[in-house]
């Protein structure tokens, strides 16, 4: 009964934790541009996170090293360290997003002015690095997250055609009013939102923090495989939410307000809050991880004592990184930059530094040094090699296809 | 070559390059301490020396130390800081050869710990709550 609960519970939180603020506003954005036309994006993205998940926790579970130790290892520290440097830089960007998206939600809730917030919600997450429990933070942000589900009963409540849904949907059919160099850049920037980076650092890291070992697999499987794709289906509801209220008024979407607007027309200020508070959520468990992934990364590379699971005095230099990136975060944003414009640019970063994180799982997951018998089988390898082309194409294409548009505009 | 790599039956071979360099060290408690960013090399008969010599061209070398520190700046950028620069971790101290090298003492005893040690007694354990356990419930 105790491990059925266990495994409910790892399933709800990674269905929680799967929406962040890049999920949020790319299938906004997408949904009122292009209706449901680029769904298959998502799928192709759930697939890959679900794969390169499980492969980075198997990974770390096995030989209890965690992603930027193997990078560091395989690499060399030249390679390595560049790597660092772009993984840092992009993670730092989406740290941003994050706090951000928190400071916007809670504006939508309170009406105070989100430069007010944002001091507010990175000194939130601070504490809560500092003082909470792992597996505590873990499963209140991912259970809270859950309210996102507001989408899904929103879309339901608006009663749209859903034949006209799913013909936008299969075969892909992008309005004729875009351009399809503008199509391809939304793709790029959904598959990057939905297979950040850091997930994959905080997955690997994540394990070793909660002591996994290869008895864990079992459940470490089942919850990415079973909560990723119920993930996948909130960031879907938010695209056609979007695509049913936003897309026929003409209206697209550049700021949060906009894009909890189906939700108040539909379910009116109780499904509202329902919806702002998972948006609250989702943003702080995602702020919490890209604070973490900072720290794993350059504690990692360096060799350093890093893990929440330790006194904070006994990591010293990786809870100093994550206090510095999280300034960092708040310096950035009391530019008054748009929060909603870091996202988007955090997402198309994200599928350019895919690569650099992505192939060294792929090698050592092979390596029976580190693994032993629990090196990949021969689907998961054809699977890796098929989102290997996926993942380099994205990167490659990105920044060409963000200067050809100018940046989807 | 490290100790390991000398002849024998039932010896391992461990490559320096492949198996040490850019490694993670681990502490006897478990705790991660540096990665190997360089390693010293001696000359094989003066490694119990008090003064350890570098070993000439041709001659029999071991591993003498772990080095790590502004080594790692050197081995982006080339060059190499003067041996008064070198925070080291002597070979002695190493327990085990794996995936990580995990050493036989604890990280507080060494050198190389000074930065870490340095901010946990004047910054990152002085703010209230640095020293508290998160794993227990508060």
């Amino acid at each position: 009964m105790k491990k059925l609960l266990g495994v409910a519970l790892g399933i709800l939180t990674a269905i929680g934790g799967f929406v962040d603020i890049g999920d949020l506003v790319t299938n906004a954005v997408v949904g009122s541009r292009f209706g449901l036309s680029l769904v298959w994006v998502v799928v192709v993205g759930v697939v890959g996170i679900c794969l390169f998940a499980s492969m980075s926790g198997r990974v770390a579970a096995v030989s209890g090293r965690a992603t930027f130790e193997i990078i560091r290892e395989r690499l060399g520290p030249r390679a390595a360290g560049a790597n660092l440097a772009a993984s840092f830089a992009i993670n730092l960007l989406t740290l941003t997003a994050e706090v951000g998206g928190i400071a916007l939600a809670l504006h939508l809730a309170s009406s105070v002015e989100p430069r007010l917030w944002i001091p507010v919600a990175a000194l939130a997450v601070w504490l809560v690095l500092w003082r909470v429990k792992f597996a505590v933070m873990e499963n209140v942000a991912g259970l809270l997250g859950l309210l996102l589900v507001g989408f899904g009963v929103a879309l339901f409540l608006l009663g749209p055609d859903w034949g006209e849904l799913v013909r936008q949907a299969v075969p892909p059919s992008p309005p004729a009013t875009e351009h399809v160099a503008t199509y391809w850049y939304y793709a790029v920037a959904l598959f990057g939102a939905a297979m950040t980076p850091y997930e994959v650092f905080f997955f690997s890291s994540g394990a070793v923090e909660e002591g996994w070992t290869a008895k864990d697999l079992a459940q470490n499987r089942v919850n990415v495989l079973v909560g990723f794709p119920l993930g996948g289906l909130l960031s879907v509801a938010i695209a056609a939410c979007a695509a049913v209220v936003l897309l026929p008024a003409g209206i697209e979407v550049s700021s949060l307000s906009q894009i909890v607007l189906p939700v108040a027309q539909a379910g009116g200020t109780l499904l509202l809050a329902v919806v702002i508070v998972g948006i609250v959520a989702a943003t702080f468990g995602a702020a919490l991880e890209t604070a973490l992934s900072s720290g794993y990364t350059l504690a990692q590379y360096l060799g350093w004592s890093w893990g929440k699971f330790r006194r904070p005095a006994r990591a010293a230099r990786f809870h100093l990184t994550m206090v510095v990136a999280l300034l960092l975060a708040v310096g950035i944003l009391m530019t008054s930059v748009d929060p909603v414009t870091v996202t988007e640019m955090s997402v198309v970063f994200s599928a350019v530094a895919l690569p650099l994180t992505y192939v060294p799982i792929l090698l050592v997951a092979n390596d029976p040094e580190y693994m032993g018998e629990h090196v990949n089988g021969r689907v998961t390898n054809a699977l890796g090699m098929v989102y290997l082309v996926i993942v380099v194409v994205a990167a490659v294409a990105a920044v060409p296809l963000m200067i050809a548009t100018g940046a989807g505009s | 070559m490290s100790r390991e790599a000398s002849p024998g039956a039932g010896v391992r071979v461990v490559d320096a390059r492949l198996h040490l360099l850019s490694r993670q060290v681990l502490d006897v408690d478990g705790e991660p301490v540096t990665t190997v960013d360089d390693l010293e090399l001696v000359a094989a008969d003066a490694r119990d020396d008090d003064a350890p010599r570098d070993a000439a061209p041709g001659e029999p070398a071991e591993v003498g130390a772990i080095l790590t520190g502004p080594v790692l700046v050197t081995r982006l950028l080339g060059g190499r800081p003067p041996a008064s620069r070198w925070e080291r971790v002597p070979w002695r101290d190493v327990g085990h050869v794996g995936t990580a090298l995990e050493l036989t003492v604890r990280a507080d005893s060494l050198d190389v710990h000074w930065p870490e040690g340095w901010l946990r007694e004047h910054v990152v354990g002085r703010i209230p709550g640095g020293r508290h356990d998160p794993e227990e419930d508060s």
